[in-house]
C-alpha cells in the first residue's frame, strides 16, 4: 500500500510529471479557445488603420460606410472619452501616451482611428474602404539613431528629440574603474525587431450588456485583469463593471500582456450595436503589422578587466527602438540596462538606456523583455575580454559571478543563487573541456551564456500580488481558483499540483478555474516568470488555510489539538503517533455534518517583499528572487556556404525546485528554439515604416528541422521563498542563447559576430574580413 | 453546389456555394472547431485534416473539389473517454503546450503513422515541417510520436 502510495503520480503530486490538467481538450480539440466563439448574431469587427507612418488627421468621414448594408456599428475617438492608456503608469506616469482611438495625429502605418462592425467580416472590410479620413501627411522617421537628432520630425509633443525615456544606470566610479584595468575593449551589437507570432492570433470577443450596463470580453491573453484596468480606465468604468474571462489562449510570449485598441473597440462597438457580440480576430497579416513587435537596439558596451579577470567597470549606452508609444517600454529598458548585476559581481558600472520614439509599428513586451538584446551583447562582450586577456571564458565567468546569500552594487538581494552550479554543471555535461578550443580543424567550435531572471517586477501596478482561493466541498472535491492566466506553460496544472499536494489530497480532486475577473482573485498577469513563484506562493496559503480548517473541525470532534495533525495522501493522520486518524473523505464529511455545517473556504494572497527601484540610478531589490541559468552551443561552420549548423544546445537552470520536471523542461526546450529563430532567421523586415514580411513564408519561425538536439539540467537550490523553493523560469534560457552560438562560432572558426540574425551572408563576409587581416 | 462529404464515419450531405474552403465546412457549417486556422495560407499546418488517408491543409482545399470524399478531423480519434494512442503520447510526454498547433500535429502525426507505421525519429521530423509549433514543444512531439507507433505496433 505504501509502495504504491509513493508511485502514484497523483498522490504527492510536487515533483512528479502530472500531465496537463487542461490537456485532454486539447489533445481532442474540444477546448474552446476565443478563436471558436461563435455567438449568436455575431458581429465581426475590423480597426480603421492609418495607412501613413505620420500624419495629422483632417477630418473622418464614416457616412458611406454607415450606410453600406450589413454595418452595424462604426466607432471613432468622438464616441471616446480619449483617455489614454499605458503599461507602466505608476513609475513612469509621463510613458502613457495611446488612445484607443486617436483623433488628431497618426503616428505610424496601422495606428488606430476606430473601428467597424458588421454581419460578416467581408462587409467590415468592404465598410473600411467607404471610410474617407482626410490627412495632412508629416515627415515621418523610421530610425531610431535618425529620431535623436533635433531637425528629426517629432513624433510626441511631450518629449524632446523624441527620447520617450531615458534609464540612467550609474554605480561606483566606472572612469577609475576603466583607468585601474589592464585591458579595455569597446563592442558595438545590432539586435533586430521580431515577432511574437503566437499560433492564435489576437483575438476577442466583447458584448455589452444593455440593462445592466456591463461588459464582457473574452479574450486570449496573459493579463486578463490588466485589460480590465485599462478598459475601465478608458470606458470610466467601475471594475466590477468589466468582465475579462480569458479563454484557453494559444500563445501569448508577452504580446498579450497588454489592452490593445482592437479590445476596447469589440466592446465600444457592440455597445453602439445594442448589445450584439462583437468578434475582432486579426489575420496572420495583421498580427505581424500591427501587433507589439521586440525593440531593436543598439548596445555598445566598454569595459575593462584586470589580468587576472576581475571586470574592473562596463559602461555603455543603448537605444531602443520603441515605434509610436510607449508600451511595456520601461521595463523593456529596465530588463536590458539592470540586469547583469544579477549576473555578475561589478562594482563600476555605467549604462544609460534611451527609448526612442520612431513612425514604426509599437515596440514592447517580448519573452525575456530587454534581455534578450542584452544577453546576446553583455555574454558575447564578456568572452571577447576573456579572450583578450587570454583567460578561459568558464574561468572568467566563475571569477566574476554572484553567488547565494548577497546583495549587489544595486542593492539586490540575492539568497538562492545557483549560477555557480549551472556552470559547473552544463560544463561537464558538454564536455567543455575536451571540445573548448579543440575542434577548429573541422570548424567545430563550442561558447558559453549565462543569464539571470527576475520573478515579477512590481513595475505595472508598484504591486506584484496574486490570490487564490480553494473551495472543498462535501464529498471533497476540490474547486481551486487562481487569478494566474495560463497561455499554454501549464500554470493551472502547476498551481494545482500545489494545492493538492499541501492539502494532501488526490491532484484529480481539483478543477481549476483560472483568470476570469468576475470570479477568481485578482493576480497581475503571466509575465516576467512571476507565476509559479507567486501565483504558487498564492495557492499555498489558500490551500494552507483550507487544510487548516478541515483540522481544526477533525480535532475539536475527536479532542485533540489541530495542530498534531496533518493531512498527508488522502488521510488526516496524527503527527505525534504517525497514526490515521481518519480518510480525507470522512474529514470533509465531518465539516459538512449536522453540527459543523462549516464551508471550507481557503484564501490567499501574496506580494513578494522587494524594495522599489530608484529609475534615477538603477538601485533597488526588484524581485523576491532571482533564477540563474548557463547555456553551451556546439555548432558547425560551413565556410563555403555561411551556414551554421546547431550539433547540440545545454541548459543548466537553477529552478529552484521542479514542480512538475516536464513542464519546466517544456519551458526550456521552447526559450531554447525561440532564441534560436531569433539567432539564426527571425527578423521583422520594415521598409518606411511597413512591414515587409509579414507572413510565416517571409518571416521564418523555427520549424520541426530546425530543432538540435537539447539537454535540460536543473539544479535545485530550493528557494527560502519559493513555494516548494520553487522559482520561475519562463524566459531566462532564452537570454543567453545567441551568445552561447556567436562564442561558439569564434570558437570554430575565429569570427566574432556582432548584428543579429546570424544569416550565411554575414558569416560569409565575416569570414573574408578575416582573410584579409590574416594576409 | 451539392456535395457528399464523409467525415469522421459520417456521411454529409452540403450545399455549397462553391468557393467555401474545407477548413469553413469543418468549422463553420458542421461545427468542428478541433480544425484551427492560423494563416489561412497553407504556411502553418494548424488545419491539417486527412482526405482519403492523406494528411492536406484544409485552409486551401476547395470543399467542393472533395465530393464523395472522406475526411477525418482531430474529433474523429478519440471513442469516448478512450485517447486514441497519439494523443495519449501528446499527453503523456508533455507535447502540449497552448494546445493551439496540437490538432494538426495530431493530424499530420496520425497521416504519417497510418502510411508509415514506424518512421524513424528523422522521418518524423521531416514529415512534421509543415507543422508550426511557436511554443516549440517540438522535441517533445517527436518523442510522442514515435513513443505513439510503437504503442500502435505492439
Ligand atoms: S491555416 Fe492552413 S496552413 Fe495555416
Ligand atoms: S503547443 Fe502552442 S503552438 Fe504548439
Amino acid at each position: 500500500m505504501a509502495e504504491n502510495k509513493k508511485d502514484n503520480l497523483y498522490l504527492n503530486p510536487v515533483g512528479k510529471n502530472v500531465p496537463r490538467i487542461d490537456g485532454r481538450g486539447l489533445v481532442t480539440g474540444q477546448t474552446k479557445f476565443t478563436y471558436d466563439i461563435k455567438l449568436p448574431n455575431m458581429l465581426y469587427g475590423k480597426m480603421i488603420r492609418s495607412p501613413h507612418p505620420h500624419a495629422l488627421i483632417k477630418n473622418i468621414d464614416t457616412s458611406k460606410a454607415q450606410k453600406l448594408p450589413g454595418v452595424k456599428a462604426i466607432v471613432t475617438a468622438a464616441d471616446t472619452e480619449n483617455i489614454k492608456f499605458g503599461s507602466n503608469e505608476f513609475f513612469f506616469p509621463h510613458t502613457v501616451d495611446q488612445l484607443p482611438f486617436e483623433s488628431e495625429k497618426v503616428r505610424y502605418i496601422g495606428d488606430e482611428i476606430g473601428a467597424v462592425a458588421a454581419v460578416d467580416e467581408e462587409t467590415a472590410v468592404a465598410a473600411l474602404k467607404l471610410i474617407d479620413v482626410e490627412y495632412e501627411i508629416l515627415p515621418a522617421v523610421f530610425d531610431a539613431v535618425e529620431a535623436m537628432k533635433p531637425t528629426s520630425p517629432s513624433i510626441h509633443s511631450h518629449v524632446r528629440n523624441n527620447i520617450g525615456l531615458i534609464l540612467p544606470v550609474n554605480f561606483g566610479n566606472s572612469e577609475r574603474g576603466l583607468r585601474e584595468s589592464d585591458y579595455i575593449r569597446e563592442d558595438i551589437f545590432y539586435t533586430q525587431s521580431a515577432a511574437h507570432a503566437c499560433m492564435e492570433t489576437h483575438v476577442c470577443v466583447g458584448q455589452w450588456e444593455e440593462f445592466s450596463n456591463k461588459i464582457t470580453l473574452w479574450i486570449s491573453h496573459q493579463a486578463p485583469f490588466k485589460v480590465r484596468e485599462a478598459l475601465a480606465k478608458c470606458l470610466k468604468m467601475n471594475l466590477n463593471s468589466i468582465r475579462v474571462i480569458k479563454m484557453a489562449s494559444g500563445g501569448g510570449f508577452g504580446g498579450k500582456l497588454e489592452m490593445l485598441p482592437m479590445d476596447f473597440a469589440a466592446c465600444l462597438l457592440s455597445k453602439k450595436a445594442s448589445g450584439l457580440p462583437v468578434k475582432m480576430c486579426y489575420t496572420r497579416e495583421e498580427e505581424f503589422s500591427f501587433s507589439r513587435r521586440k525593440h531593436n537596439m543598439i548596445y555598445k558596451l566598454r569595459s575593462g578587466v584586470k589580468k587576472d579577470g576581475t571586470i574592473m567597470a562596463i559602461t555603455g549606452e543603448v537605444i531602443a527602438d520603441g515605434g509610436a508609444y510607449c508600451s511595456y517600454g520601461p521595463t523593456v529598458l529596465a530588463a536590458a540596462t539592470m540586469r547583469i548585476f544579477m549576473v555578475y559581481n561589478i562594482k563600476n558600472l555605467k549604462i544609460s538606456g534611451y527609448r526612442v520614439y520612431t513612425n514604426t509599428p509599437i515596440s514592447g513586451a517580448i519573452r525575456g523583455f530587454g534581455g534578450v538584446q542584452s544577453g546576446f551583447s553583455i555574454e558575447s562582450h564578456m568572452d571577447m575580454l576573456a579572450d583578450g586577456i587570454g583567460m578561459d571564458p568558464i574561468e572568467f565567468r566563475l571569477k566574476n559571478i554572484t553567488g547565494p546569500n548577497m546583495v549587489t552594487t544595486n542593492k539586490m538581494i540575492i539568497s538562492s543563487n545557483g549560477l555557480r552550479e549551472c556552470i559547473e554543471k552544463v560544463t561537464e555535461a558538454c564536455d567543455w573541456k575536451n571540445k573548448y578550443r579543440k575542434q577548429s580543424h573541422i570548424c567545430r567550435g563550442i561558447g558559453i551564456g549565462i543569464a539571470a531572471d527576475v520573478m515579477g517586477s512590481k513595475m505595472y501596478k508598484s504591486h506584484e500580488s496574486a490570490g487564490s482561493i480553494i473551495k472543498i466541498e462535501e464529498d471533497g472535491s476540490v474547486y481551486l481558483f487562481t487569478g494566474a492566466a495560463d497561455t499554454g506553460q501549464g500554470s493551472n496544472t502547476v498551481l494545482s499540483q500545489i494545492a493538492a499536494h499541501e492539502l494532501g489530497v488526490d491532484f484529480n480532486r481539483i478543477k481549476c478555474t483560472s483568470a476570469d475577473t468576475e470570479i477568481t482573485p485578482f493576480d497581475t498577469g503571466s509575465f516576467a516568470s512571476r507565476v509559479t513563484f507567486i501565483s504558487g506562493n498564492a495557492t499555498l496559503l489558500a490551500a494552507k488555510d483550507a487544510k487548516k480548517q478541515i483540522l481544526e473541525i477533525v480535532a475539536n470532534e475527536l479532542k485533540l489539538d489541530a495542530e498534531i495533525l496533518d493531512i498527508q495522501a488522502e488521510e488526516v493522520i496524527n503527527k505525534d503517533s504517525g497514526s490515521v486518524v481518519m480518510t480525507f473523505s470522512k474529514a470533509l464529511e465531518l465539516c459538512y455534518s449536522f453540527n459543523y455545517g462549516k464551508q471550507i473556504i481557503g484564501t490567499g494572497s501574496f506580494n513578494p517583499r522587494t524594495t522599489p527601484i530608484d529609475f534615477r540610478t538603477g538601485e533597488g531589490n526588484v524581485s523576491g528572487s532571482y533564477g540563474f541559468e548557463a547555456q553551451v552551443a556546439e555548432v558547425e561552420v560551413n565556410k563555403e556556404t555561411g551556414e551554421i549548423t546547431v550539433l547540440k544546445l545545454w541548459d543548466a537552470h537553477d529552478i529552484g525546485k521542479a514542480i512538475n520536471p516536464q513542464s519546466v523542461e517544456g519551458q526550456i526546450e521552447g526559450s531554447l528554439i525561440m532564441g534560436l529563430g531569433y539567432t539564426f532567421f527571425e527578423d521583422l523586415k520594415m521598409r518606411n515604416g511597413k512591414v515587409m514580411n509579414a507572413n510565416f513564408a517571409n518571416y521564418k519561425v523555427p520549424r520541426s528541422i530546425n530543432i538540435p538536439p537539447m539537454e535540460s539540467i536543473f539544479v535545485e537550490t530550493k528557494d527560502p521563498q519559493g513555494p516548494y523553493g520553487a522559482k520561475g523560469m519562463g524566459e531566462a534560457a532564452l537570454l543567453p542563447t545567441s551568445a552561447a552560438i556567436a562564442n561558439a562560432v569564434f570558437d570554430a572558426v575565429g569570427i566574432r559576430l556582432k548584428e543579429l540574425p546570424f544569416t550565411p551572408d554575414k558569416i560569409i563576409k565575416a569570414l573574408k574580413e578575416q582573410e584579409l587581416n590574416d594576409i | 453546389m451539392k456535395i457528399t462529404l464523409t467525415v469522421n464515419g459520417k456521411q454529409h450531405e452540403l450545399d455549397l456555394n462553391g468557393n467555401e474552403t474545407l477548413l469553413e465546412v469543418i468549422r463553420d457549417h458542421l461545427k468542428l472547431t478541433g480544425t484551427k486556422s492560423s494563416c489561412d495560407e497553407a504556411e502553418c499546418g494548424s488545419c491539417t485534416v486527412i482526405i482519403n488517408g492523406r494528411s492536406a491543409l484544409s485552409c486551401i482545399t476547395i470543399a467542393c473539389d472533395c465530393d464523395g470524399f472522406s475526411v477525418e478531423t482531430i474529433e474523429g480519434l478519440s471513442s469516448g473517454e478512450e485517447l486514441h494512442p497519439i494523443q495519449q503520447a501528446f499527453l503523456d510526454k508533455g507535447a502540449v503546450q497552448c494546445g493551439f498547433c496540437t490538432p494538426g500535429m495530431i493530424m499530420s502525426s496520425k497521416a504519417l503513422l497510418d502510411n508509415n507505421p514506424r518512421p524513424s525519429k528523422e522521418e518524423i521530423k521531416k514529415s512534421l515541417d509543415g507543422n508550426l509549433c511557436r511554443c516549440a514543444c517540438y522535441q517533445k512531439i517527436f518523442e510522442a510520436v514515435y513513443t505513439a507507433a510503437d504503442k500502435m505496433a505492439k
